[in-house]
């Protein structure tokens, strides 16, 4: 009897300290995470087995991680505190179900959503149809680009025919787009001020593929007209910065040949008193 | 002697030139810097009919090479907006169900003040100057 009130206290001490050791891992990784600006939930995720700790590596290589979107701007949570971070009171919202996808993605992304929606792909959801993360993948969200209309992916559903004309009416457009972002870069490096055209393009661009999102050949060709337009205006104030750049180099050029001319009076006027 | 004095003349004449297009160059930027811009992005005001905004409605609008929206909240207050989202430059919608703009892009809400109410904007939406007379709207 003795033995076993022993025994029991032992229990009971043991459990304590596991708890006190479990709490004082998951506040210190907590305490290392907010120290790196990450919220717990990557910290503890990353030390998972595959299954839990793979979301986190897709993750570090999405767009959403290049803008500082974290688990919790899609999850919901408490992204500071480890022990509450997944408690449905602090907004967890975990994994959505296939039919709730679109919705889930579309809390930020509205406009795509719509379109979406809209269209022979959006009409199938919960019928078999694609989501978000049917083309876009889940957690690995990468910048969207044509190359997402591919052979590959898209026959695993139907046919290419048809993704193929819609590439192709966009194609000439998406190179245009990248190109003048190409530029935008250039000027971006050299330190240039260049935030109000990048908000610009961001906007062209963004337009331009959620026209994707319908999956209407003919809209794709006649917005496509509107959206060169406005390509145009971005290029018409590139064309006056590599100008401009043109200018000042000339101008620089000439600065500097005009002080070795002034130089060269001097020296020759100094010796004019020796 | 002589030589040597006519060339320090002639040595100190190209000297002013050159002094005087070197503080030319100099000046000149610092002109342009002071001097009142083009106006460009001012130039060209917009005359929209009042009658054409109704009460709880929004009219969208080009204003110096950008988009812009006239609104009118329910009470009769008007306002002139940017349409460009200060998130990432994406222009908003009006929802008329909820008097408040939307940006399509991320979500971004804005009250019909031009107010962020929710999402990512990190700034109001840019107002602009307006007046109404005779019963025209003129932006700009």
């Amino acid at each position: 009897m003795k033995y076993g009130k022993t025994a029991m206290k032992l229990r009971v001490g043991l459990y304590a300290l596991l708890s006190l050791a479990f709490v004082t891992v998951i506040t210190s990784s907590a305490a290392f995470a907010q120290e790196n600006g990450e919220p717990v939930c990557i910290e503890c995720h990353a030390k998972m087995p595959e299954k839990y700790s793979e979301p986190v590596k897709l993750w570090r290589g999405s767009i959403h991680a290049e803008n500082g979107i974290y688990c919790n701007g899609c999850h919901g949570g408490d992204p500071k505190d480890a022990v509450n971070a997944m408690s449905p009171a602090r907004g967890f919202l975990g994994a959505p179900k296939e039919p709730a996808i679109p919705a889930f993605c579309g809390r930020c992304h509205v406009g795509v959503m719509n379109d979406y929606l809209a269209s022979a792909h959006g009409r199938m959801l919960g019928k078999g149809g694609p989501t978000c993360v049917t083309c876009h993948g889940n957690h690995q969200v990468v910048k969207a680009s044509l190359d997402l209309i591919n052979e590959k992916s898209c026959s695993r559903c139907h046919s290419y025919e048809r993704a193929a004309l819609i590439r192709d009416a966009m194609k000439e457009t998406e190179t245009t787009i990248v190109a003048i972002d190409g530029r935008i870069s250039v000027f971006k490096k050299i330190g240039t001020d260049t935030d109000k055209l990048e908000k610009e393009l961001f906007a062209v661009r963004n337009s331009f593929h959620s026209l994707f999102h319908n999956v209407n050949v003919e809209l794709v060709k006649k917005e496509s007209a509107w959206i060169q337009g406005d390509l145009k205006k971005i290029r018409v104030v590139l064309d006056k910065l590599d100008d401009a750049r043109q200018k000042r180099k000339i101008a620089g050029a000439a600065v500097v040949s005009l002080m070795l001319l002034i130089a060269l009076v001097l020296h020759l006027l100094r010796k004019t008193f020796d | 002697m002589d030589s040597n004095s006519s060339r320090r003349t002639f040595l100190g004449i190209c000297l002013g030139g050159l002094g005087a297009i070197a503080a030319a160059a100099v000046s000149w930027p610092l002109f342009r810097y002071l001097a009142p811009g083009s106006g460009s992005e001012t130039a060209g005001k917009v005359v929209i009919a009042a009658a054409d905004v109704r009460e709880g409605e929004a009219k969208f609008f080009e204003f110096a090479g950008s988009s812009a929206v006239l609104v009118r909240k329910r009470g009769g207050d008007l306002f002139a907006f940017s349409a460009v989202c200060t998130h990432l430059g994406c222009i908003v919608q009006w929802e008329k169900d909820k008097q408040d703009f939307l940006c399509p892009c991320h979500a971004g809400h804005y009250s019909s003040d031009g107010v962020v109410t929710a999402g990512p904007p990190p700034k109001p939406l840019k107002k602009l100057p307006f007046a109404v007379t005779a019963g025209n709207v003129t932006v700009g």
